[in-house]
């Protein structure tokens, strides 16, 4: 091990900055660590907020994570406010300032806005009425807000609206999913988008197909009216709770004179280094992976970016590089789907079990590069078992498999 | 150190058996069995496969 790496900064306390401090212990890293985060709890698991969260019947302990065993000094409810790189100092907003040797940034992302102003600014303000769901506070709102049943207006057809949308029918809400593609293509193709949309209009899902344009109020300005989405074409859908779901945003404003970012966006190499002794990992990153450099915002996806990360910071090129393998999950309508592999996927599968009728079914695509992704629905099926299914076509796989 | 399953939590999702295949698998009925619990040799993937649990159904103790 490097003997200047004495005192690390991890910045963020997510499921990254938490797998990246673990990481550094094991790798035999025993200075001093410090991990900073803005949030006042301990890390929890994100994916179970939009899953067991929004259910009646859960306790609210599905998102708690077991005590860390890292043994670093957290510093909770501060953020980072700035990078100086060449003092190697991290800012924080109570106007101190933490040394360090090496420094992770896991500062995540956050939920975007759809707000009032121009869709393409990320993050233009929060209308009063727009709840999204992206940490735990949101959560315990959301929770709250459904025990009177409202009528519910979720917009965006991706895997966090639908598990939403999903939630609140659960709860016995009337639900609208404002969606101007169809939900679910774009991230899982049009074969298994569509097992999911006849899942979901099973389940009693109305469909807006047009994009939301603005959000108002009927109130005007006022704060006791309700919110009133406005749909492309100009029509209006009133509903007494909006939720909206339409991407996420990386947290990198606090780096902006950090001379850190690339055309606005934190890039890493497949070591998730940004430079020497700095690394990040999990959804603020951009990594490069088979399709170019993207950031890939999923629990398995920070994961494994963080103990990549680690490694090569305290290992150096000796630590191999990030061998990075898809692993997506979603959990809505009744619908349980797990995949290995890249996604979205093109055509009709080729069905290992069940098949198209419906039911618990393996199912595999193949790509151009040889390479697969094994899809598994309402089926429990080793992950690793799933991932050799997806690397090698069936007809050769090893009798293991 | 022992590894302790909270059944009913567990999903099934078998993130844990892909960083400690070593430690534990799911069935063919898609359970999970623990074929290690005391992991004192094992402690590194057993905290990996805690840590990679999304709804924590397991804990060292
Ligand atoms: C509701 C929901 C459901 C999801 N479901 C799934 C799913 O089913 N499957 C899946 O694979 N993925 C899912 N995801 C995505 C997954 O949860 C994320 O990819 C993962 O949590 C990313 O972890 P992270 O540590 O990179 O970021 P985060 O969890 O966002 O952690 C970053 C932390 O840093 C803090 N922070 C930000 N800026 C600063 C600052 N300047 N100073 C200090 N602290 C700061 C943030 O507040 C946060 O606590 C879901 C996400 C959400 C929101
Ligand atoms: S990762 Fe968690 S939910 Fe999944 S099989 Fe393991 S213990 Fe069960």
């Amino acid at each position: 091990m490097s003997m200047t790496l004495k005192r690390i900064v991890v910045v963020g306390n997510g499921i990254a900055g938490l797998t990246a401090a673990d990481s550094l212990r094991a790798a035999g890293f025993d200075g001093d660590l410090t991990i900073v985060g803005d949030e006042p709890h301990a890390p929890y698991s994100r994916p179970a907020l939009s899953k067991a969260a929004l259910l009646d019947a859960d306790d609210m302990t599905s998102h708690q994570l077991p005590p860390s065993t890292h043994e670093a000094q957290e510093v909770r409810g501060v953020s980072a406010s700035g990078l100086d790189a060449d003092r190697k100092v991290v800012h924080l907003d109570d106007g101190s300032g933490l040394p360090y040797d090496a420094v992770v940034i896991a500062t995540g992302s956050r939920a975007r806005l759809l707000g009032t102003g121009p869709k393409t600014e990320g993050n233009a303000g929060r209308c009063d009425g727009e709840l999204t769901l992206r940490n735990l506070e949101d959560a315990l709102t959301l929770r709250r807000r459904l025990t009177n049943r409202p009528s519910v207006v979720v917009i965006g057809g991706g895997a966090l609206g639908m598990e939403i949308a999903s939630g609140c029918l659960s709860a016995g809400c009337e639900v609208t999913l404002v969606a101007h593609d169809r939900p679910l293509t774009r991230q899982l193709g049009p074969y298994l988008s569509g097992a999911f949309l006849a899942a979901a209009r099973r389940h009693g899902l109305k469909l807006a197909p047009s994009h939301a344009v603005e959000l108002r109020s009927t109130g005007g300005r006022t704060a006791d009216g309700r919110p009133l989405v406005v749909l492309a074409d100009g029509s209006t859908i009133e509903a007494e709770l909006v939720v909206s779901a339409v991407g996420d945003a990386p947290n990198v404003e606090w780096l902006a004179s950090s001379g850190l970012l690339t055309n606005g966006r934190l890039e890493v190499d497949a070591r998730g280094r940004v430079r020497p002794g700095i690394i990040a990992a999990g959804d603020v990153a951009a990594f490069p992976t088979k399709h170019g450099i993207q950031r890939v915002p999923l629990w398995t996806s920070a994961i494994e970016q963080s103990k990549a990360a680690a490694l090569a910071l305290v290992r150096g090129d000796e630590a191999p590089e990030l061998d990075f393998q898809p692993y997506f999950w979603t959990e809505q309508f009744g619908l349980s789907l797990k995949a290995s592999g890249f996604l979205p996927l093109a055509g009709a599968p080729e069905f290992l079990e069940g098949d198209p009728a419906g039911g618990p079914a393996l199912m595999r695509w193949s790509h151009d590069d040889g390479s697969g992704t094994a899809v598994a629905i309402n089926k429990r099926i080793p992950i690793p078992k799933l991932r050799r299914l997806s690397d090698t076509a069936p007809l050769v796989a090893s009798p293991t498999a | 150190m022992k590894i302790v399953l909270d059944r009913p939590r567990c999903e099934g999702h078998g993130l844990c058996e892909d960083v400690a295949p070593q430690l534990m698998h799911l069935d063919e009925e898609g359970e999970l069995v623990l074929d290690i619990e005391t992991v004192d040799n094992d402690v590194e993937p057993a905290k990996a496969a805690v840590r990679v649990c999304p709804v924590a159904a397991l804990r060292l103790a």
